[in-house]
């Protein structure tokens, strides 16, 4: 079923895993020690002293071919803000709000204040911080610029979607990842009153992975799974999958675009599920998260293994077989974040920020999404109630402002 | 001309901008001074720059009913005690002057091509405990080699009688006229809700 461009090549899955994460060494020394899984137990705990060094030591670099926060293995915390410009921006208020925007950003990933800031030291410890910025059809269309056709609403998926609006689109986007909750709120705060005369607030998803998360210790989402092992090899061969190329708009070129859905989790009744039927709707084991089929985290799945009835060992509505790319263009860089909102009156307020990045949503992640809504066992716990579509930005070089390209 | 603004504004304001002086780059670890920015810096051969400059961004010029969170630094608040002036436009600019010369260099005087006037301003306690913009008598002298921070609630530039608008995420120029010559720096416009201070001037001053 897989070729071995597709993203379900379980055994390619390793040295994909790898990739990213050496990238991540690369932007600060205390995390390059974690990458040798064994080493990471060796070593004694780290004093105080070390951690604030680390801490301060991990900036990421800001300009670049594309934006910083796609690549890098997750931080930890993350916050994703949607913004609507205000009724009467044109096309300058759009570019004075990228204006400022590129340079609080250039600041805070640094471990500066913002020039306004009147709490520096808040932003003293970057911790990883990357801000990634995404823009909505109105920003494209009031700075003159091409729309790419996906940059829309997802099509209705009516089978699943229980779409509030209070999650809906937005005209900008901000996503803030970082390992400290204090750098996030902070990042956000400076960034969202830095702009308040141009744009308001319309939702924030604040979300989790795990802090230890890396080798040995995968992220799991909060239904107890092992989360993001199939991915696309978006460092190498992959790329393109990933980043707007020459047929896209020339102003998005190194650029990509995100889908963010808040998916809530019934978690009442997956409390109601044996671990047999919660490993039969994803087709993977919960302790290892190892194909049902066998094998390790990283073997490949085995879809056409059948048991002694002649039944798929893999369900055949398994979360697994049902996601897993039919054609090689089918793929994307799954980034999502857990959310955990509190209780109330019973309402799902747990359940995960689901975030892809892809070159083009209606073609990579749509046909995937679609199949899921048909059919897919997870669908019994998991109700999708917020969506929303960006373009992200390009990355900004020496001197530009993120977006620039646009009024060219 | 003077200008009232709370002592709680200003203990704020200059907490801030004594923190800011002290973050280095916390990338790469060291404690060195800050780089100059690019938008603020006057260029590299320059005797005097601007690191970190910034305009606080003014809405609305003409009309004082504006409906805006971010007013000029005197907030139309001010307008009932200062009667037709009291809605003049003005603002402030703040930053880190760096003297790369080995001797000192004073700053006199200021214009700028969006201001009818341009002074240089301390901010002083007067007898009843508040506190005042006024002239800095002598101007600002920066120290040879050193810094001299302009910052809401201490030392500033204002920027008076303003003739446009300066819109956030825009920029605007000011010159300074300084012992080792005129200055001229660009410098962003942001918006910024401290530095509400209303404005009195003062009987005695005018
Ligand atoms: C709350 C909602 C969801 C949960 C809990 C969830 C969980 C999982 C888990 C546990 C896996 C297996 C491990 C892995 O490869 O990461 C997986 C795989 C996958 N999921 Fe999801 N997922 C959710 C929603 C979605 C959505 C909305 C999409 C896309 C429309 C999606 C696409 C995929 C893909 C492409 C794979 C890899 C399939 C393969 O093996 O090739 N998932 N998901
Ligand atoms: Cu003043």
């Amino acid at each position: 079923m897989s070729g071995s461009g597709a993203g379900g090549d379980g055994a390619a899955a390793p040295r994909r895993r790898t990739v990213l994460l050496s990238g991540l060494a690369g932007a600060g020394a205390g995390v390059a020690a974690g990458v040798g899984g064994a080493l990471a137990a060796e070593r004694p705990a780290p004093s105080p002293d070390t951690r604030l060094a680390a801490g301060r030591a991990s900036a990421r670099a800001f300009r670049g071919t594309h934006q910083a926060g796609i690549l890098e293995a997750p931080p930890a915390q993350a916050a994703f803000v949607a913004f609507d410009l205000h009724e009467q921006a044109d096309g300058d208020a759009v570019r004075r709000l990228l204006t400022v925007w590129t340079d609080d950003i250039e600041r805070l990933m640094a471990g500066r204040g913002t020039l306004t800031d009147l709490e520096p030291e808040l932003a003293a410890v970057p911790a990883s911080l990357t801000v990634t910025v995404g823009v909505g059809p109105r920003v494209v269309e009031l700075a003159g610029a091409e729309r790419p056709d996906w940059l829309a609403p997802l099509p209705a998926f009516p089978e699943i979607d229980a779409l509030e609006d209070a999650w809906g689109e937005g005209d900008l986007l901000l996503q803030i990842c970082a390992e400290s909750p204090t750098t996030v709120a902070h990042a956000q705060r400076r960034l969202t009153t830095s702009v308040a005369d141009l744009a308001s607030v319309r939702w924030v998803q604040r979300g989790f992975r795990e802090p230890f998360e890396g080798p040995g210790i995968p992220m799991r989402n909060l239904l107890g799974q092992v989360d993001g092992t199939v991915q696309p090899d978006v460092t190498g061969l992959d790329a393109d999958l990933l980043w707007v190329g020459a047929d896209g708009p020339a102003w998005l070129r190194g650029g990509s675009s995100v889908v963010v859905r808040r998916i809530g989790m019934r978690l009442d009744a997956w409390d109601r599920a044996d671990r047999a039927a919660r490993e039969n709707a994803i087709g993977r084991r919960l302790d290892t998260g190892a194909p049902v089929t066998g094998g390790t985290l990283d073997s490949a799945a085995d879809l056409e293994a059948t048991d002694e009835l002649g039944f798929h060992v893999i369900d055949d509505a398994a979360h697994m077989r049902r996601a897993h790319a039919t054609a090689p263009h089918e793929r994307f860089l799954r980034r999502p974040y857990s959310y955990d909102d509190g209780v109330e009156g019973g309402g799902m307020r747990t359940g995960l920020v689901f975030v892809a990045f892809q070159a083009d949503p209606a073609r990579q992640f749509v046909p995937v999404q679609r199949r899921l809504a048909q059919a897919d066992l997870l669908n019994l716990w998991t109700v999708p109630v917020g969506s929303a579509v960006f373009a992200v930005l390009p990355g900004a070089g020496s001197g530009e402002v993120l977006g620039q390209a646009m009024f060219a | 001309m003077h200008t009232t603004t709370s002592s709680a504004t200003r203990r704020v304001a200059l907490a801030a901008a004594a923190a800011m002086l002290t973050i280095g780059l916390a990338g790469c670890g060291s404690t060195s001074s800050e780089e100059p920015t690019d938008a603020g810096s006057a260029g590299s051969s320059a005797p005097l720059t601007l690191q970190d400059g910034w305009v606080k961004a003014v809405d609305d010029v003409p009309s004082p009913t504006s409906t805006s969170m971010s007013s000029a630094m005197p907030s139309s608040s001010a307008s009932g005690s200062a009667g037709m002036d009291g809605s003049m436009p003005m603002t402030a600019m703040f930053g880190t002057l760096h003297n790369d010369t080995g001797s000192d260099i004073t700053v006199t005087a200021g214009s700028s091509p969006v201001a009818g006037m341009v002074q240089l301003h301390e901010t002083v306690k007067t007898d009843s405990g508040s506190m005042q913009m006024q002239e800095k008598p002598g101007g600002f002298v920066v120290p040879a080699g050193g810094d001299y921070t302009l910052e809401p609630g201490g030392d500033h530039v204002m920027l008076m009688d303003l003739s446009a608008p300066l819109a956030n995420g825009s920029q605007t120029s000011v010159t300074l006229t300084t012992s080792a010559g005129e200055v001229t720096v660009t410098v962003p416009v942001r918006t910024f809700t401290g530095a509400e201070e209303s404005y009195a001037p003062a009987p005695s001053a005018s």
